[in-house]
Parts: structure tokens; sequence; C-alpha cells
């Protein structure tokens, strides 16, 4: 069975579940119908959705590169997380908003996307994942960073996965559009 | 005349026809296209909100610098691979497309500010590199190239809502 084949079933699955109503509901809906009939709303939210993935992913390289001991070597650890992971929640609140406002303004191009469920599975588990590996990793070896550059290999491990993970969700974010619904 | 015989033959080459024609070629490139550009505006807005001493106060331009370059070098060089195969898929309607040239011209725009900031501003960095009296110039440079770089992202948006419109 191809990919292809497995995001058709899925499809009909979500046809079957009382979600091409909701959206539908959603589509009549007033913030509905004001983001789809001003031109702009759809372009800028997208705009500020990319920027804010910049902001974010940007900073997690500057983290997981550390990691890995590829940049930033100059800079410690307790440094590092300090300054680039407030950035990563915080784009997140943006993603958020604007992902939200997205979905708004295309109900069943989104609600009825499988490609769109496996990107918020997607975000979930990275959102679990990190929140597990800065409290169970980073923040109780942060000393130990200080005087010796790369973490253990797990943790280097975790640092790659982490930003795997991230580009998954930017794959499947592109591929929303391209998914036939 | 002969820009746009070139432009027809990148795009009737077996690249271009190759992307143009694939179901898959076209979005996995252009996905590839977007991680190595937010990589690429992520890192240089590292580099621009410590310049404008929004962050990373406590550390020295230069590290900063260090830092992030050579992630924005790779990046770009990723975007402009990706970036010119999907222009030669379709390079006949991309430059009669308005926001394909307004794009091109932020990036333009981007890199001499770069370029000029390096030649200029740069060479007395030793004199404010702990410090947060960054030179005018210096301040200035950094807010063009955010905003060129936004410029970008926005106009290369733009270039998705309008491919059918310029062919």
């Amino acid at each position: 069975m191809s990919v292809g084949d497995l995001l058709y079933e899925f499809t009909e699955y979500l046809r079957t579940t009382s979600l091409p109503e909701q959206a539908l509901a959603l589509q009549a809906s007033a913030p509905s119908t004001y983001l789809a009939t001003h031109f702009w709303a759809i372009p800028i939210m997208q705009v500020i959705h990319i920027i804010a993935i910049a902001a974010a992913f940007g900073s997690v390289l500057m983290i997981n590169l550390r990691i890995l001991g590829w940049t930033g070597k100059g800079r410690t650890m307790t440094w590092t997380v300090r300054r680039y992971l407030p950035w990563t929640w915080w784009a997140l609140l943006f993603l958020t908003i604007t992902g939200i406002g997205m979905i708004i303004a295309e109900p069943p191009r989104e609600l009825v996307n499988p490609v769109l469920w496996i990107k918020l599975g997607l975000v979930v588990a990275l959102i679990l994942v990190s929140i597990a590996f800065q409290q169970s990793v980073i923040r109780p070896n942060l000393a130990q960073w200080e005087v010796t550059h790369d973490g253990r290999v797990a943790v280097r491990f975790a640092a790659v996965g982490i930003t795997l993970l991230w580009c998954a969700i930017m794959v499947a974010g592109r591929w929303i559009a391209y998914a036939p619904v | 005349m002969i820009l746009q015989s070139l432009w027809e033959g990148l795009e009737a080459s077996a690249v271009g026809t190759y992307i143009a024609s694939s179901d898959w070629a076209f979005p996995t490139i252009e996905t590839l296209h977007v991680i190595a550009l937010v990589t690429v505006v992520g890192s240089i807005a590292i580099m621009d909100l410590r310049l404008l001493g929004v962050t990373s106060r406590n550390a020295q331009v230069t590290q900063i610098s260090n830092d992030t370059l050579p992630l924005t070098w790779v990046a770009f060089g990723i975007a402009a691979i990706t970036g010119s195969l999907l222009f030669v898929s379709k390079a006949t309607g991309y430059v009669k497309n308005p926001y394909f040239l307004a794009k091109m011209v932020c990036l333009g725009l981007a890199g001499a500010n770069m370029g000029y900031f390096h030649l200029t501003t740069w060479r007395t960095v030793h004199n404010w590199d702990g410090t947060m009296t960054i030179p005018r110039a210096g301040k200035i440079a950094a807010g063009l190239s955010l905003a060129f770089w936004f410029g970008v992202i926005f106009f290369g948006r733009l270039i998705g809502f309008t491919l059918g419109i310029y062919q």
C-alpha cells in the first residue's frame, strides 16, 4: 500500500466522521466568512506563521547544534538555553494563533485533510518530547555541560530526533496544500 | 528576446520538464526550499536582533556572528539550489510574475545591505564588539536586513497564490 493510498483511506475515514459537517458549519460562521472574503487575510497569516517557524526553528537549531558541538561552542549550555529556549515557546503562541486562523479561514480544506491531522499529531508529539527533554535532560545536566562541550550520546540522538521532528512537521505543513481533499 | 529564449530553453530542459510533470518533485523541492529558507531567516534574525540590542546582549557581536553564519550559508546554499530547480520548472511564468520579481529585488537588497555592512561598519567591530553601543549604521543595516528578509518570505508566499495567473 502506497503512502497515497493510506492518505486516501484516511480521508475516506475523515468523511465518515462529523468533521465535514462541522467544517461546513464553521465555514458559515462570521469569522470564517470574514477571513475568506478578505483576500490578504490568508497570505498574511501564512507569512506570520512562516516567520514564527523561522524564529522557533532557528532557535531550536542553535540549541541542538550546540548540544552536538557543531556551533556556539564558546557559549555555555546555560547561556544557550536561556537565550534561545524562550523564543521557541513564544513562537508556538504565534503559530497556534495563526494556525487556528488558517483553519477558520478554510475549514473543509483543513479539517477534512489527512495531512493536517498527521501534522497536529506530530506537533503534540514534539511538544511532549520537548518538555520531557528540557525538564529531564537539559536542566539537570546544565552544570555538567559547562565543563564538557558535547553531551552524552543519548542526548545527541535526542537533539537530532527533535530537529528531524521539526522537519517532519514542516513537511506536513507544506503538504496540507497538496493533499487532495 | 535573448533572455526569453533562455527561459524557454530552461523550461524545456530535461530537469525543467521532469520537475514540472512529476507529481512529487515540485512539492518535495518546495518543501526543502521552505525548510532552508526558515533556517536562513531564523539564523540571520539572531544576528540582526543582537545588532539591534534586543537579544544576546551579554554576548559579543562577533561570537553571535560566528555561531550563526555557517548555518546561514549552508541553508542559503540549499535554498538557492532548490529555488533554482523550482524556477527552471516554470521559468517563463516566474519572470512574468511581479511577486517573483519583487522577491528577487528583496533578495538582492538583502545581499547588498549585508555586503555594504561588512565592507564598512563591520571593519570597526572590535571597538564595539562586547558592548551595547552599536554604531547607528549597524542598527540600520540590521533593521533593513529583517525587513528585506521578511519581504522575501512575503513575496515568496504570494508567488504560490499567483502561479496560475502568470503563465
